[in-house]
């Protein structure tokens, strides 16, 4: 009887093949972007795309649970607390371009496009209901009997990242002994600096 | 053409290099730890692909699990990170993370 059985092959339908490359692709490129956009609200949009695809890549390989959490837990908070940052140090101004202008139109547009193909991706193909069904056991019930342990740390370490992050943010600040840095160049961008800070950036 | 272990690995690969290069070359605190965000989902993207393709597939939601904690994990760290964050930004009205600030 052998001790390992056959090794799963990858996947070689082509709208499948075509669709991981594409969001690999989209996805490295939205990660770079993240890291070289000066504008922090810009690269915290291009982080929050990133999430996004890498939960439409988890739709091709992964179990239905991890995308949804993916998609919807840590999409969602991970931008809700940058964006909870912006609005607490540099402040969000609401935005000066109006809902007819073309900016907003060729958003909204980008935005329908998007959902229109998840939509027609999942309705065409219904992976989830594949992935979901072709499990052995409920990846839920797994998680709560198998990994109960691992669980039950998990709940443990958010509680505490919540706890010292409040007492974080709930502790007075000191006035710094060298009168506080330099305010030369402020923007929401967040990377103010001085010209001659060297050649990181 | 076909999508298997090593296309994922290999993008796993650039993913961590694409964070390692946000926690190395940049300065913003925000953008250090959306690097080390993009290091924590490299690290889920080669977990999930194993446990698709390679031997981790003979226990399914292995790796899958292994994603959800490491996603939970990289989530109470950016909390954490992003409240040291805002305390660097009270200080110095500026979230440039400098050695020779001062």
């Amino acid at each position: 009887m052998p001790l390992i059985g056959a090794l799963p092959q990858p996947i070689t339908s082509a709208p499948l093949v075509l669709f991981v490359y594409l969001v690999l692709i989209l996805l490295l490129g939205s990660a770079l972007a993240c890291v070289l956009l000066r504008n922090t609200l810009y690269a915290i949009a291009a982080f929050a795309g990133s999430m996004v695809l890498v939960a439409l890549l988890y739709l091709a390989i992964a179990p239905f649970l991890l995308v949804a959490v993916q998609l919807l837990v840590f999409t969602t908070i991970s931008a809700a607390l940058l964006i909870g940052l912006l609005r607490a140090t540099t402040g969000l101004r609401a935005s000066s371009v109006g809902r007819l202008s073309p900016e907003w139109i060729v958003g909204a547009a980008v935005s329908a496009v998007m959902f229109a193909l998840l939509a027609l991706v999942l309705g065409a193909t219904a992976w989830p209901v594949q992935a979901c069904c072709a499990l052995p056991d409920s990846f839920s019930g797994v998680l709560g009997s198998t990994y109960a342990v691992g669980l039950a740390v998990l709940a443990v370490v958010l509680g505490s990242a919540a706890l010292g992050s409040g007492l974080l943010l709930a502790a007075p600040t000191l006035p710094s002994p060298r009168g506080g840095g330099s305010t030369t160049s402020r923007s929401p961008g967040g990377g103010g600096s001085t010209p001659a800070r060297g050649a990181r950036r | 053409m076909s999508a298997g272990l090593n296309l994922l690995l290999v993008a796993s690969a650039g993913l961590f290099a694409i964070g390692v290069f946000g926690v190395v070359a940049r300065r913003s605190a925000v953008v250090m730890l959306l690097g080390a965000q993009f290091m924590f989902i490299a690290g889920a993207l080669a977990f999930v692909a194993f446990a698709r393709f390679g031997l981790g597939a003979l226990h399914g939601t292995a790796g899958a699990t292994m994603a959800l904690f490491a996603g939970a994990i990289a989530l109470a760290e950016l909390a954490v990170g992003l409240a040291m964050a805002a305390l660097v930004y009270r200080e110095h009205r500026s979230f440039a993370l400098d050695a020779d600030r001062g």
